[in-house]
């Protein structure tokens, strides 16, 4: 569980900055959420956290990303290392289609070489359990993994992101294509996960934002506007931008 | 961008009206039961009893509307504070409403009774002093001044004082059964008024909270100044 230290970070599109000068701190065994209208810089912001916003051709980043104190952006730091050591869930639920569940949970695994097999059963297992899917999967494990619901599926995509033991999780609205009820679930299960993970949650919906979080981050055109505790977020933010966004006076 | 819960802030608004409205009719109902019991007038009285029902139906509806808000819209942030502090606004105002009744209740009771002028003086002051300190709170709640919150406190003290007055008064009637039977329910009266003053102080600590965040009791009842009766 480590520390995240963003400072003055900046990220572009091409000739379009989306992100202004953005400072944040993350505390280990909390989780942050991230709000804000559509095109604020939430997605950006986290992608740039584990180098996945170098990806898009043309874009670019200035600033500091500090991994409990290694810059992530010096020369000699591997991205692929980076991004092994801070996992990444995204908002549509992506298992490999043909992949059975089981391989599906080890897939990040087997990226990083071979196991003996009985220790690929275990690391199945353990992952399945820590993204709270193995009592409803443990009898179809050679089925394919997009059988399973829309919420089971984002569980599994949660449980391949833990089977490389990350050391935290960046989840960027992880339930918006989820029912109600695996949004709920997959909420009690970020809870569970901050025990063991420093997880960061992008989210539209401000009442998930307030459920799941003990930090609350608001952005607005690109910039963090107010970073604190979320009781205080949602009852009496600091920021006037702050106040109109919670309560609805603009979105 | 544009503003995304219209007709949720419409209705906080609505709510806002009509505790004003509750108030008016609140702080009325105090003043005519005191005109009643002072002028001698049951008339007066009875009208005061009739008239909450009125305040009564506001409460319900109102408490009705805040409990949907809260299920329906989970507010937050200002408007989360502004619609706790109306919940709690709304039941003090239904109280004051309460203590307009008793007041004119007890009056209709000792009406035949012998009376004490300097007595009905005292009780129509307490009156005079308590009635613009529900103004005022309100008053605070409208304009959003912290300023006027903090007044209420100071202005409750001669209420405490007027009260504890009673007292001595009261025990003066000793010697003349009637009237003392008749002091005896006006210090039930005057205990009425000082709740009074009291639930409009509460009100203005909710406004405190609306308007910092920070709910403070203005004044500490579990530490009070010590005032006895006996020395009024």
């Amino acid at each position: 569980m480590r520390q995240i230290e963003v400072s003055g970070l900046s990220a572009w599109f091409g000739p379009k900055k989306v992100l202004h000068d953005a400072s944040v701190t993350t505390e280990p065994g909390m989780v942050t959420a991230i709000i804000g209208p559509s095109g604020c810089g939430k997605s950006t912001l986290i992608r740039c956290i584990n180098r996945m916003h170098e990806e898009v051709r043309g874009a670019r980043v200035e600033g500091k990303v500090l991994f409990d104190g290694i810059d992530i952006y010096a020369p000699e730091v591997d991205p692929v290392e980076i991004r092994r050591r801070i996992g990444m869930v995204f908002q549509r639920p992506n298992p490999f289609p043909t992949m059975s569940i089981f391989d599906n949970a080890v897939a990040g695994l087997r990226l990083g070489g071979r196991l003996p097999k009985a220790e690929l059963a275990e690391r199945a297992e353990r992952t399945l359990r820590a993204a709270g899917l193995w009592d409803e999967v443990k009898d179809q494990l050679g089925e394919p993994g997009a059988k399973l619901s829309g919420g089971q599926q984002q569980r599994l995509c949660i449980a391949r992101a833990l089977a490389v033991e990350p050391e935290v999780l960046l989840m960027d609205e992880p339930a918006s294509a989820l029912d109600p009820a695996s949004t709920l679930r997959i909420e009690e299960l970020v809870d569970e996960l901050k025990e063991k993970y420093t997880v960061m949650i992008v989210t539209h919906n401000m009442q998930q934002a307030a459920r799941v979080s003990d930090r609350t981050l608001f952005m607005l055109y690109g910039q963090v506007v107010e970073f604190g505790p979320t009781s205080k977020i949602f009852t009496r933010p600091d920021d006037r931008r702050t106040e109109d966004y919670v309560t609805g006076r603009f979105g | 961008m544009s503003e995304t819960r219209r007709k949720f802030h419409v209705e906080l608004e609505a709510l806002e009206v009509d505790i004003q409205a509750m108030a008016e009719l609140a702080e009325h109902a105090v003043g005519r039961a005191v005109e009643a019991l002072v002028a001698n007038d049951v008339a007066e009285a009875e009208a005061v009893i009739g008239a909450d029902d009125a305040i009564d139906e506001m409460y319900v509806s109102v408490e009705q509307r805040i409990l949907e808000a809260l299920a329906l819209q989970t507010p937050v942030a200002s408007d989360l504070r502004l619609i706790t502090a109306m919940l709690h606004i709304n039941l003090h105002l239904e109280r004051i409403g309460d203590m307009a009744v008793n007041i004119a209740k007890t009056y209709r009771s000792i009406r035949q009774l012998p009376s004490s002028r300097k007595i009905l003086e005292q009780i129509q002051e307490m009156s005079d002093v308590v009635r613009p300190m529900i103004r005022t709170s309100l008053e605070a709640f409208g304009r959003r001044n912290l300023d006027l919150c903090l007044r209420l406190n100071e202005m409750d003290d001669p209420v405490d004082r007027l009260n504890l007055g009673m007292y001595q008064e009261v025990a003066a009637l000793a010697g003349d059964p009637a009237t003392l039977n008749w002091g005896l329910r006006m210090l039930l009266i005057a205990r009425q008024l000082e709740r009074v003053g009291d639930h409009a102080v509460d009100i203005g600590e909710q406004v405190g909270f609306l308007l910092t965040g920070e709910f403070r009791e203005f004044t500490d009842a579990s530490h009070p100044v010590h005032i006895s009766p006996d020395v009024g």
